[in-house]
């Protein structure tokens, strides 16, 4: 069956003005009440981060979406552009983004990629904007071709892929507290992802979600943010350093280094391995950094 | 690439320029220092999670400190804009007396060498860098 595909402008694009509005108005505020919320060597940087992460979007744009109607073609039913539609893109992409973010703590060659959104020690909106160079090598996009596969056209998913990161950008922040409990209960807000981006082992691997938390409430992954454990942001091991360079690659060639030391029958393990994990126990993995605190505590 | 996307990308990296720009210019970010034991205590246990440390070693500025815990490992903390950061220190470490000043390199070519003046225990700690672990 035929669908009429219309013509979708790049959402991103046309919230640009915005980001950059709102970041000039939480400097206003770290000014006023948290300075050190902003470093302007970590604001560089997470910039940077983020413009690199467009060019390298733009170099691979075509094939990812090429990938997209090469699945689309193969489709189980043609989903027309009508409005129940766009909600349930919507919906089900966001539930992929939780799949593919999870994947992306747990998995090296995922985390090589989506390392470098965590690795800044400050959180504010400039660390949203903090987005990998190498998603398409980490295979970033694989995650949404379930959609094509069900019916969803690729541009009706890139649509609404744009509004979930959009929704995602404001959430970076230490300037907004808490939001209602009914909205804190549905939707993935600052004080969610506070805990996402923490390094204090209590809150390792947990609120995974895009825009509705409802998923990592309802797969075992949901910590709420505590009072008396206030969040450090950054890395397990922190770069300590503001390079670019570094802060795009640093896991990668930390995956070939081991890879070419290790025994032959753990090298895979290096690639897919949960991050922290050594064949000889001399580094930790998120699960035995929180087991050790527990037992500690 | 078209001529809009780079249009677009050149636009965006003069953004950036001016946002990093506007955050030096507010003076944000501050001067932040390791203020007493207690706190180099907290940003000992902040870099690895469980370091309990039994001797501390702060520098004068409290710019850095090193710890040791009761297994013997040491901890070189130094500060990295806003923030600071923790290394467990092993044989790869570099690290020179000069009086009361102690200059120590991690051995990461991205961390910086860090001169703490540790005033008249620079020297204790100094002979405690020669009874490292392997990395």
């Amino acid at each position: 069956m035929a669908n009429f595909v219309p013509d979708l402008p790049q959402p991103v694009d046309y919230a640009i003005p915005a980001f950059i509005l709102l970041i000039v108005i939480e400097m206003i505020w770290a000014k006023r009440r948290a300075p050190e919320a902003y470093e302007p060597k970590d604001t560089l940087t997470s910039l940077l981060f983020g413009v690199g992460s467009t060019v390298a979007s733009t170099l691979v744009a075509g094939m990812v979406f090429a990938a997209g109607l090469w699945c689309y073609q193969f489709r189980i039913v043609t989903i027309p552009f009508e409005w129940w539609a766009w909600i349930a893109c919507f919906v089900l992409d966001d539930f992929l983004y939780y799949v593919f973010h999870r994947s992306a703590h747990r998995v090296r060659w995922f985390w090589a990629s989506h390392v470098n959104h965590h690795s800044s020690q400050h959180y504010n909106l400039s660390t949203a904007l903090r987005q990998t160079w190498t998603g398409f090598l980490a295979l970033s996009f694989a995650f949404r071709l379930p959609l094509m596969l069900i019916g969803f056209h690729p541009a009706m998913v890139a649509f609404v892929g744009g509004v979930n990161l959009i929704y995602q950008f404001w959430i970076h922040t230490e300037a907004i507290k808490r939001f209602p409990r009914w909205f804190e209960y549905l939707m993935n807000t600052p004080s969610h992802h506070r805990v996402h981006h923490a390094t204090n082992p209590r809150y390792l691997d947990s609120n995974y979600a895009g825009v509705f938390i409802i998923w990592d409430r309802m797969l075992g992954t949901f910590i709420p943010e505590r009072d008396d454990d206030p969040v450090r942001y950054g890395i397990v091991k922190q770069l300590g350093t503001f390079s670019l360079f570094w802060g795009v690659f640093h896991e990668w060639i930390g995956i070939a280094r081991d890879v070419v030391k290790a025994p032959l029958r753990w090298k895979l393990h290096y690639l897919f391995a949960p991050p922290g994990w050594s064949h000889d126990g001399s580094r930790e993995t998120s699960d035995m950094i929180r087991a050790r605190w527990e037992a500690d505590d | 690439m078209t001529l809009a996307e780079a249009i677009q990308i050149i636009a965006s990296l003069i953004a950036v320029l001016l946002l990093a720009g506007l955050a030096r210019w507010l003076g944000l970010g501050g001067d932040v220092r390791i203020r007493d034991d207690a706190h180099a205590i907290q940003l000992a246990d902040e870099a690895v999670s469980g370091f309990r440390p039994v001797a501390i070693a702060r520098d004068k500025a409290g710019i850095g400190a090193l710890l040791r815990d009761a297994s013997g490992r040491q901890m070189l903390l130094v500060r990295n804009g806003a923030h600071f950061v923790g290394r467990l220190l092993d044989v790869n470490i570099v690290a020179r007396l000069d009086q009361q000043f102690l200059t120590i390199g991690t051995g990461e070519p991205l961390l910086a060498p860090v001169t703490l003046n540790l005033g008249p225990e620079a020297q204790y700690w100094a002979s405690g860098l020669r009874h490292l672990p392997h990395g």
